[in-house]
């Protein structure tokens, strides 16, 4: 067994590994990451998760739920530190496995990668309470410079996957979005429709139209199911004309900028730096969407709001069929916003120990079937017939440029904080100074 | 301010009897000459907090802390027929037998005061009612504090002339005209004790807000107006202040939070204190501490005989069984409430707590060196802090030069600051309240070699860098490469963490 491989394992186990391993580790890792460009090209399948601020056992749930690493292909959008009380083993687990299998962990960087923040919101005190002094914080901090702004998923599918866990055999082509339970029974489904003028799709998780009725698992608590997919996805108006039924999906872990107007322009930054007060960099890790018309002033003080009319725009720009952020808490652990064409993931339940909230992941399904390919294409060159007549029929019907079109097949997991029980209690460590 | 004691490592002894400091109440006959201010914030950068631990406000608002405190220490029933403190061991056994606590849910005979303070928070909370929370699809903090917060706003005035003595808010019939008047500042404190609207918050700063809403109420007289002279002991007054209008407002804002999900300003997530509280730490450690007699000052160590022991606040029966009668407990309990977990996880400062072994007095002795310098001396949370004439700007005479490089450790820096003074005041800066990020209203970031020295967190410095238990597989850090010099007495103020705040992130350099 490797070193890497043994800080693994003692990692797993919730234990810190020793300042020298650290250091090493570190440094692997950013010998590993500064290859990486500022936004890194990652192909389906893959599953994108969101914050996980500390939450080392609930980390361990959402390996359990979506499946461990190498066999799941990963894709973290940053805040994988401050406020919970692992801090430092959930983000060096997640660095250990960055540099053991780096083709199967994605990371890149959230606002709270950053020196200011975690010497605000905990990690810093942390690392000083678990070594004795800041320079495993130091270590860490370095590694966040590093790290990507941004990923884009190509080659997601638009028909859901098969689910293994599920006792239905057979994928339903029409499924656009699929909600399953942490032991994988599928607790709702959505089928793609035509994309009309219809609602704006403001509609919160859960509020959904055409569920498909599939009688296994649970119903969604409190979630009549019968308005459209959460947020709107499946039966909305699809906030623009995104080019791609499966096109590209691009990951950030807050939002866009103004400054930013293609992706390219994310590619052209210096990101090996703290993450600055303003600009773009800092906008892409600080904003959030919201419901108005174009941009606005964040109340976090950093980044910017911005509407649906943006999303649009850039979507349609970029041939982006969704984006797919994190950095908001949302109590059903996803939300789709503006027809499906953003969605935030949140990975991190009952939040800080007292919000009640659950978690999710997103995961998105290799295209096998040759559709990704004529689907990239946008209408441009070598449409395959590859699909032949499988190929999701609404989505084949609207695969006319000038209409809205829905994003890649979607499923979401959704899981609940880990059981304390396994938790002992460890020794009480000397007070801080005041109380000497 | 002066400390209660001399702070030595034999906490046990205890210094000749001298009358506790208190806040100054200010003579009826100075009322026609006294200018009143509208509270104004003064301190808008990192430096400016150097100015407020020197200031006039700063020393009234330990002195008022020191003085609630000392009244809440048990007191040793048999009365000494001597002045001298000093408890020899057979004093103590006997004490043992007849200590008078001073628990939430003994009767009391509170002063009129604070019998109409308690109806006023009764409409403050009534006002709830009138503004549900939004069922809608919302983040965590809900908008409809808003409403509620513009309510309060709306009634203030008339709200603290029907329940605050009359000649106290008519300043005892000064015509000012448009000079602001006493009410000008009460309000100004009392509506800040009341969470952020704009940033669905509550954290330690409004705390304090309210704290100094009090205090003007006791300078200008409102605690012993109508109260015959000679008619309460020692203390009396100061215990009704606690137990009967701070205890029933930090209810009224557990209301508030867990009916609006308010977020804490400043979260330092598990690694602060408390969320949103930190006065029921000092006061409830005061109620089982060492009973004294007086005038014997605050003890600095040692548990009331009887007292539950610090470690019972991990027991969730033992929180259940005294929160009603102390306050430690009772904010803890309202923890206990609110989340689920082992408490060592969400709450490993006050776990580590919990194993102190010198008893009550000894944590309180930490706890108000700790709200000296994770409140008062940082910038986040006092950045809101206004200053008056009952709380003023103005430089206290006696105040002690503060030591900069440590003061200043966890502030930020105008821009104006040269990188020298960047990389003398380190880097950390604390969250605003309502979780700005660090470098909230600093321009730039202290930068480059201030780093190197890791930010000024005086917490977990030395203790556990040395000896002690690192944790069986950990290797034992070194000491930091530097830091900053631990703790100094609660006058003097020293650079810690911001209190606390969670959910969402703000920028640190927001300015509101």
């Amino acid at each position: 067994m490797s070193d890497l491989d043994k800080a693994i394992a003692q990692l797993r186990a919730c234990r810190p590994i020793p300042e020298a391993q650290v250091r090493e580790l570190c440094h692997k890792a950013r010998e590993l990451l500064i290859e990486e460009g500022n936004v890194v090209t990652v192909t389906a399948p893959v599953t994108i998760c969101g914050d996980i601020h500390g939450q080392f056992h609930d980390l361990m749930e959402l390996f359990r739920v979506g499946g461990d690493v190498p066999d799941t292909n990963y894709l973290f959008m940053g805040d994988f530190v401050d406020r919970g009380f692992y801090s430092l083993e959930s983000f060096l687990l997640l660095l250990c496995l960055k540099v053991r299998y780096p083709d199967r962990m994605t990371l890149i960087r959230g606002n709270h990668e950053s020196r200011q923040i975690t010497t605000v919101y905990g990690f810093y005190d942390e690392c000083l309470r678990k070594y004795g002094s800041a320079n495993v914080w130091r270590y860490c901090c370095d590694v966040f410079d590093y790290l990507a702004l941004g990923a884009i998923v190509l080659g997601a599918s638009n028909t859901m996957s098969p689910n293994p866990d599920s006792s239905e055999t057979e994928s339903d082509q029409d499924v656009e979005i699929e909600v399953c339970n942490a032991d994988g029974q599928i607790m709702t489904q959505f089928s793609r429709q035509p994309r009309g003028r219809g609602g704006r799709g403001r509609s919160p998780n859960g509020a959904a139209t055409s569920a498909i009725s599939n009688g296994i698992g649970p119903a969604v608590p409190g979630g009549p199911m019968n308005s459209g997919p959460p947020g709107s996805g499946a039966s909305g108006y699809s906030g623009g004309s995104v080019g791609n039924p499966a096109g590209a999906v691009l990951c950030v872990h807050g939002g866009l900028s103004p400054l930013i107007d293609t992706v390219d322009k994310i590619r052209l930054l210096d990101r090996k730096q703290e993450v600055p007060h303003e600009g773009a960099m800092c906008d892409l890790l600080w904003s959030d969407p919201d419901e108005i018309d174009g941009w606005g002033l964040s109340p976090r003080g950093a980044g910017f709001l911005f509407g649906a009319d943006i999303v649009r725009v850039f979507n349609h720009r970029n041939d982006l069929s969704l984006i797919a952020r994190a950095h908001q808490l949302v109590m059903e652990g996803f939300k789709e916003m503006f027809s499906a064409s953003i969605v935030t993931v949140w990975s991190a339940p009952n939040y800080c120990y007292r919000c009640g909230n659950v978690a999710a992941l997103l995961e998105l399904s290799e295209d096998d079937s040759g559709l990704g390919i004529f689907a990239r294409s946008n209408g441009d060159v070598g449409r395959s017939d590859g699909n032949g007549g499988n190929g999701p029929r609404g989505v084949l019907m609207e695969n006319d440029p000038s209409e809205p079109k829905s994003g890649p097949a979607r499923r979401y997991r959704v899981f609940q904080a880990a059981p304390q029980d396994s938790r002992g209690m460890p020794a009480k460590k000397p007070v801080a100074d005041y109380f000497l | 301010m002066e400390p209660p004691a001399p702070p030595g490592p034999s906490a046990a002894q205890t210094t000749p009897a001298t009358a506790f400091p208190k806040l100054e109440i200010l003579p009826k006959s100075s009322f026609a000459s006294h200018h009143f201010l509208r509270p104004a914030k003064r301190i808008n950068d990192g430096p400016d907090v150097a100015h407020f631990l020197t200031s006039e406000a700063y020393r009234d608002i330990g002195v008022f802390v020191l003085q609630l405190n000392h009244a809440l220490v048990p007191r040793n029933k048999t009365p000494s027929s001597t002045t001298a403190p000093q408890i020899s061991a057979a004093g103590r056994a006997a004490a043992a037998a007849s200590t008078q606590f001073f628990p939430l849910n003994a009767p009391r005979r509170d002063p009129q005061a604070v019998l109409r303070l308690r109806e006023l928070l009764d409409r403050v909370e009534g006002i709830i009612d009138e503004a549900p929370p939004d069922p809608g699809p919302r983040r965590f903090g809900n908008v409809s504090f808003r409403r509620w917060h513009e309510m309060l706003e709306a009634r203030a005035e008339e709200l603290l002339s029907e329940f605050l003595p009359e000649e106290v808010v008519q300043g005892f019939g000064q015509e000012r005209g448009d000079e602001a008047g006493p009410l000008d500042e009460l309000k100004a404190y009392f509506l800040g004790g009341f969470g952020s609207s704009q940033r669905l918050d509550y954290g330690t700063g409004h705390e304090l807000s309210f704290l100094a809403f009090l205090g003007c109420l006791w300078k200008l007289g409102g605690f012993v107006e109508g109260e015959e002279d000679g008619e309460r002991v020692n203390g009396e007054i100061e215990r009704s202040i606690v137990l009967g209008v701070i205890e029933p407002y930090l209810k009224v804002i557990r209301r508030l939070i867990l009916t609006y999900t308010l977020e804490p300003a400043g979260s330092h997530g598990v690694w602060g204190l408390d969320d949103h509280a930190f006065l029921p730490y000092v006061f409830g450690s005061a109620q089982l501490a060492r009973p004294i007699t007086d005038p014997e000052p605050t003890p600095l160590e040692g548990s009331a005989p009887g007292a539950p022991r610090p470690g019972d606040v991990v027991k969730a029966d033992a929180v259940t069984r005294h929160r009603e009668a102390n306050m430690y407990f009772s904010a803890i309990g309202f923890i206990n409430d609110v989340k689920k977990g082992p408490f060592w996880e969400h709450s490993p400062i006050l776990f580590d707590v919990s194993g102190i072994k010198n008893g009550w007095g000894k944590i309180n002795k930490g706890m108000i060196k700790m709200f000296n310098a994770e409140v008062l001396s940082k910038f986040p949370v006092v950045q809101h802090f206004t200053f008056g004439s009952l709380f003023s700007w103005d430089a206290d005479p006696d105040a002690a030069a503060p030591i900069t490089s440590v003061h200043m450790a966890n502030q930020p820096v105008a821009a104006a600051a040269t990188a020298a003074a960047a990389a003398k005041t380190s880097s950390g800066t604390g969250a605003g309240v309502g979780t700005a990020a660090p470098w909230a209203q600093a321009t730039r970031m202290p930068g480059g070699p201030a780093l190197s020295g890791g930010p000024g967190v005086p917490y977990s410095q030395g203790p556990w860098s040395g000896g002690g238990s690192a944790g069986p597989s950990m290797p034992r850090g070194g000491p930091p490469d530097t830091g900053p010099a631990p703790p100094t007495e609660f006058p003097k103020g020293v650079p810690g963490r911001a209190s606390n705040q969670f959910t969402v992130t703000k920028a640190p350099w927001a300015k509101d």
